[in-house]
């Protein structure tokens, strides 16, 4: 295929000129449009973690993303997992049009009650293609910070080692502090190379428990916080912080390995113009849309990344219980839309009735 | 039409506001702003004494400042050894509340690390678009202004940079001036 | 007569879906091609058109005389980076003949060989390395792209307008602004603050993800073929607003013209930023009356503007001229 460049005086043609990816670099995407990606490399030096590389066929660049990004992965259905599964995992490698996405991800035991999409990674082989999201952004560095504190537990050194890059690569200051038990995880001799003694490890909560205090009082005002880890490991890091007055503004946190959500009080839902359904204790307001052929776009099902959200008639329903971690509190206030795959209806205080009406 | 919450300008720089302390702070720079024992002094001082029983035991840095410029140089000297944790406070006419907010703004505090309680707000200072020369005059939003610098009719306008505090001047009569005959 | 350009008509982009216009969130995903009665427009994210070498100079004049129509607060350096590489990308997938970016193997940080060969510029440099670009990157790019830029920086639930280069401003002042959040900048527009339309504006641009790229259009009237009628220079374009109703039928069809901006919208990978291209068009009424449905369909979106709305695009004065000149002027 052969174009000739218009001159820029040129009067435009009727048919359109043909896009031409620059050698090299990826084609802009779609909305929406998922990636077909190859392994070509697994890493499991680290007991229960599995590192991937991911690759596309043709093995061009890939999109460029912001530091603090996912990559949601979508998992088939089968080895007892009933329908496919979305499961985000954080990109630590290269930002800036990569030849792979890395992603590591911690072996969770279905017989311990994980859905089954960690098993499903560590079953993986070189040369197997993967569906994938282009990668999302949730939590990304603040480009106004004069310096950038990163606080890891375990696995949420993830998203961690892509703030500490890219500190690095731009001349931020930055300082990560990662707990792991037996000073031992994944990501550390990475880290430890990369930011020398900008890193600090430390062995086990205890130690935390005992460096945390004197470290988030000693820093210049210019700091942002960004912690990942397990829940209650962000909540006690983030605690800490506000006790010493922190605002929420340089508060950061990346919401994976969340505990598992209530089942919540049975609620009814109608969808504008249709008829009123019955939404079961333990099923989501999104499973039971689904249930009744409505196709809800959505990604991770854990009130994360945006995708489900639904408008909400306010006059017409009696209150929305939030429990997503996607919408401000200026969204929640209007009361106009929600997270169809936590959130749920509140009852009336009067009549106790809970009913929703929703529409796309 | 136009919604005042949605502008530029703070709700505290259209009529005198205080806003309450934020007890959550750890530490705290007050800056008073306000010459001697007049009506603007004696305001501010009670301002920043209720600011000061709303803190209780917190640590308060306070500085009594003649007037906004003695004010910035003091929020320099505590943000340069300032730890996340401290908050600011400025009691003062609306005029000087912008021109501190300006200057903390500028050293990248946020804005819930902020907060101001405006006596007065009567005067304001009018930067003129054209020329770039700025006039402290008691006018309000929509009045008119003379510039001192281009000489021109200035509208003060109801937009409010962050980064200065000024108030935006653009010529008030350039529809009714004459037009050039090549235009 | 008339001095526009065949392929400033074909490429117009004439912003009235609708008999009438209101504000609304109208943004659409990017690059969908639209077809329009005389000829097409969309299909580029930066547009390369007849006017580039005489933009691009008149760019270079103004921010000689103005340096305030380029800002850049410190924290934005990464953003302006990454403006930089997309705006590079942009136009080589709008012109693949004219201009390419080519990543260059080897080195801790990527490099890429840029060539524009409108401007004959064939460089290397290294992301992030200042010293291998000849200007700084937001300066150099925009000396390159007929387009405006402003990058928002995202904190704190908020998107805040701190870098850009403006020559072409639509009666605001970017130096003025430089620093505001999103929902500052729009205070003074009438009823997108009760219809929720900036907010709502504000929500979706923050939900953006990396490369997303969106655009919507605006519009207004401009006399003459004014690219920059910026707050700053309202003294000089302003008197044109009376001027114009006074002049004969034939003058008032070449001076007035119809301004559509295309914005587009795009998240920047690296640093998170949001960045804001605006791209002005105009088009005499002489021109827009050639093509007898933008004639007749400007005549009625301009007639029938509420009058808060008239006054805030400034041309309250002299739009029902403008509708009835459209009405009596049919083309044969």
């Amino acid at each position: 295929m052969s174009t000739t460049a218009p001159a820029p005086t040129a009067p435009r043609t009727a048919t359109p000129p043909t896009a031409l990816p620059a050698p090299g670099l990826p084609a802009p995407l779609g909305a929406g449009e998922r990636l077909a990606l190859v392994v070509v490399a697994v890493d499991d030096s680290v007991p229960g973690v599995r590192s991937l590389s991911l690759a596309r066929p043709d093995g061009g660049a890939l999109p460029s993303w912001t530091p603090g990004s996912h990559l949601v992965v979508e998992v088939p259905p089968g080895a007892g997992r009933e329908r496919r599964l979305a499961n985000a995992y954080s990109l630590t490698g290269e930002t800036v049009h990569p030849s792979a996405y890395t992603v590591s991800v911690l072996r969770r035991d279905p017989q311990e009650g994980a859905a089954g999409g960690s098993a499903w990674v560590h079953g993986l082989a070189v040369g197997d293609t993967v569906t994938t999201t282009a990668p999302r952004s949730a939590f990304p560095p603040v480009q106004r910070a004069t310096r950038h504190l990163l606080v890891g537990a375990g696995i949420g050194i993830t998203p961690l080692v892509s703030h500490l890059r890219s500190a690095l690569r731009w001349g931020r200051d930055v300082q990560l502090v990662q707990v792991c038990r037996g000073g031992r995880g994944a990501h550390l001799d990475e880290v430890r190379a990369l930011g020398g003694d900008r890193v600090t490890v430390l062995d086990g909560r205890a130690a935390l428990a005992a460096h945390l205090p004197a470290l988030l009082a000693d820093q210049p005002i210019g700091t942002h916080l960004y912690t990942c880890g397990p829940a209650d490991f962000m909540d006690a890091v983030l605690a800490a912080a506000r006790a010493l007055g922190w605002p929420e503004s340089r508060l950061h946190l990346e919401h994976f390995g969340l505990a598992a959500l209530d089942p919540g009080d049975p609620f009814t839902v109608t969808v504008t113009g249709g008829p009123t359904l019955e939404v079961p204790s333990g099923t989501s307001l999104l499973e039971a849309l689904e249930q009744q052929g409505y196709d809800v776009p959505h990604l991770c099902r854990q009130g994360v990344c945006g995708e489900c959200r639904l408008r909400v008639a306010p006059a017409a329903s009696t209150g929305v219980h939030h429990r997503d971690l996607y919408l401000d509190d200026a969204a929640r206030a209007a009361g106009d839309c929600l997270m169809a795959c936590v959130s749920r209806a509140l009852p009336d205080p009067a009549t106790g009735r809970a009913h929703l009406e929703v529409s796309p | 039409m136009v919604s005042p919450s949605a502008t530029s300008v703070p709700p505290w720089a259209r009529e005198p506001h205080v806003e309450p302390a934020d007890p959550t702070g750890r530490t705290h720079t007050l800056l008073v702003v306000g010459p001697g024992d007049g009506q603007t002094g004696t305001a501010v001082r009670a301002v920043a004494a209720g600011w000061q029983e709303e803190l209780g035991a917190a640590p308060v840095h306070r500085h009594d400042c003649a007037d906004a410029a003695v004010a910035v140089d003091a929020l320099h000297a505590d943000l340069a050894v300032a730890r996340v944790g401290h908050r600011v406070l400025v009691a003062g006419t609306a005029e000087a509340c912008l021109a501190v907010r300006a200057a903390a703004v500028r050293a990248g505090l946020a804005d819930d690390e902020l907060r101001f309680g405006a006596v007065a707000a009567d005067v304001r200072t009018v930067w003129c678009v054209h020329c770039s020369a700025t006039t402290t005059a008691a006018v309000a939003a929509g009045g008119v202004v003379a510039c001192p610098g281009c000489a021109r009719s200035l509208l003060v306008y109801e937009h409010v940079s962050r980064r200065t505090g000024h108030h935006l001047g653009f010529m008030v009569d350039a529809e009714d001036q004459p037009w050039e005959e090549s235009a | 007569m008339t001095s526009t350009a065949p392929d400033l008509v074909a490429g117009f982009p004439f912003p009235f879906p609708n008999a009438t216009y209101r504000y609304s969130t109208n943004v659409e995903p990017a690059r969908g091609v639209v077809t329009t009665p005389a000829g097409q427009w969309g299909d580029a994210v930066v547009d390369v058109d007849a006017e580039y070498h005489r933009e691009l100079d008149e760019r270079a004049a103004i921010l000689e005389q103005d340096p305030s129509r380029y800002a850049v607060l410190p924290h934005m350096d990464v953003a302006c980076w990454d403006a930089m590489l997309c705006l590079m990308r942009e136009l080589a997938l709008a012109r693949p003949g004219s201009f390419d970016l080519e990543p260059v193997a080897g080195g801790a940080r990527p490099s890429y060989r840029w060539r524009n060969r409108l401007l004959d510029i064939d460089h290397t440099f290294v992301l992030g390395d200042p010293a291998t670009l000849p200007a700084e990157p937001l300066a150099w790019i925009t000396s390159q792209v007929q387009e405006d830029v402003v990058l928002l920086d995202q904190r704190d639930g908020t998107l805040f307008g701190d870098a850009g280069v403006v020559t072409f401003a639509a009666d605001w002042s970017f130096g003025f602004d430089v620093g505001m959040s999103f929902l500052e900048i729009h205070g003074p527009v009438p009823r997108i603050h009760p219809e929720g339309v900036i907010t709502r504006a504000h929500e979706f641009l923050k939900g953006l993800q990396p490369g997303e790229t969106y655009r919507r259009t605006n519009w207004t009237l401009t006399i003459g073929r004014r690219l920059d009628v910026s707050t700053e220079r309202y003294p000089e374009w302003g008197p044109d607003r009376a001027m114009v109703r006074t002049v004969d039928d034939d003058a008032f069809g070449r001076l007035v013209h119809l301004r559509t901006e295309v914005q587009h919208l795009v998240r920047l990978p690296e640093s998170g930023a949001v960045m804001f291209l605006i791209r002005s068009y105009l088009l005499p009424l002489a021109d827009l009356a050639r093509v007898e449905p933008w004639r007749a369909r400007a005549a009625d979106v301009i007639a029938e503007l509420p009058e808060d709305m008239a006054d805030y695009k400034g041309i309250a004065t002299y739009r029902h001229r403008a509708a009835a000149w459209l009405r009596d002027h049919p083309h044969h």
